[in-house]
């Protein structure tokens, strides 16, 4: 059976129940967050990039922001049939791309993810973020598969949250 | 004591972050006496035990939506008249003229900042202050 894919962007999020159905991005700082239900086989994924300044809005306007993308998500699954005590996420991304020039974007976004997650009792199963490179993305909602590339290879060791299963080489594709 | 603390609202919404920042918005311009809901079944049982002067509800919720919430209120003689504030992420014109049919008092576009949500508030219920 032939993938159907789904390419979504910075501020955009998709859902699926079908095993065909996989949901791709790229990935600099920017995270994106999978959800999905395993027992219901739905699922989403979304695409954010916090404000990095919230200007006369109030310092809590990113945590807005990104509050909003992330309900979008957990909406659209739970409409679609999932139960919230299930759901169960993966995080990406949240590279520091950009060196040097003032507060790493990336590390922001990953801080935001797991935040939020955390204060709404979803676990993180997975999760492949920091560093200095970007990512491909690929996930399939309906089993909550994920699969990711590095766009370029990493020209210095990162230290990953947790760790790695297997021997993979920097540069090709890890399964999440 | 400021008319802010004689009022009582009731905060629905599923998203545990989202009802903590309105209520944290609430509390920032010294609304203090805040009931909490995590869905349309949950408010209305708590407006039947305890009457508020004011309901902010998400409009994006799984089982019951902040429409089909108000359409509950407005149908029940004691709440029929209780403001109603609508949180939502589109305010395209369709939503709020479907709000307006069933006695909506104003609505809230999110991401929203605490300025707006006082705002918002004092356009129902009067100054705060």
């Amino acid at each position: 059976m032939s993938d159907e894919r789904v390419n979504i962007v910075q501020g955009e999020f998709a859902v699926g129940d079908k095993p065909e159905v996989v949901i791709q991005t790229l990935l600099g700082s920017c995270v994106a967050v999978c959800a999905f239900d395993p027992v219901a086989g739905v699922g989403g994924m979304n695409h954010f990039l916090l404000p990095g300044d919230s200007g006369s809005k109030g310092v809590d306007y990113t945590v807005r922001h990104g509050a909003y993308l992330m309900e979008l998500l957990i909406n659209g699954i739970l409409k679609r049939g999932a139960d919230r005590k299930r759901l169960n996420a993966k995080i990406f991304g949240g590279a520091n791309t950009v060196k040097g020039i003032g507060e790493p974007i990336g590390q922001k976004n990953i801080d935001f993810a797991r935040r939020y997650l955390g204060a709404e009792m979803i676990p993180i199963v997975s999760e492949s973020v920091g560093g200095s490179v970007g990512r491909r993305l690929k996930f399939w909602p309906a089993s909550g598969r994920a699969q990711q590339a590095y766009i370029a290879p990493p020209k210095e060791e990162f230290t990953l949250p947790y760790q790695k299963v297997g021997n993979a080489k920097a540069g090709e594709i890890e399964l999440f | 004591m400021t008319f802010a603390r004689h009022l009582k609202v009731l905060v629905v919404d599923d998203t545990t972050v989202s009802r903590m920042l309105v209520c944290d918005g609430l509390w920032s311009f010294g609304v203090k006496d805040v009931l909490i809901a995590q869905d349309g079944d949950q408010a209305l049982k708590m407006l039947m035990q305890t009457p508020c002067h004011l309901v902010i509800s998400d409009y994006n919720m799984p089982k019951m939506n902040g429409i089909e919430l108000l359409k509950a209120v407005r149908a029940y003689a004691p709440t029929k008249n209780t403001g109603f504030i609508l949180v939502t992420g589109k305010g395209d014109k369709a939503l709020i003229d479907e709000g307006r049919k069933y006695g909506l008092n104003n609505f809230l576009l999110k991401p929203f900042t605490n300025d707006g949500l006082r705002n918002c508030l004092e356009k129902v219920v009067g100054k705060l202050t």
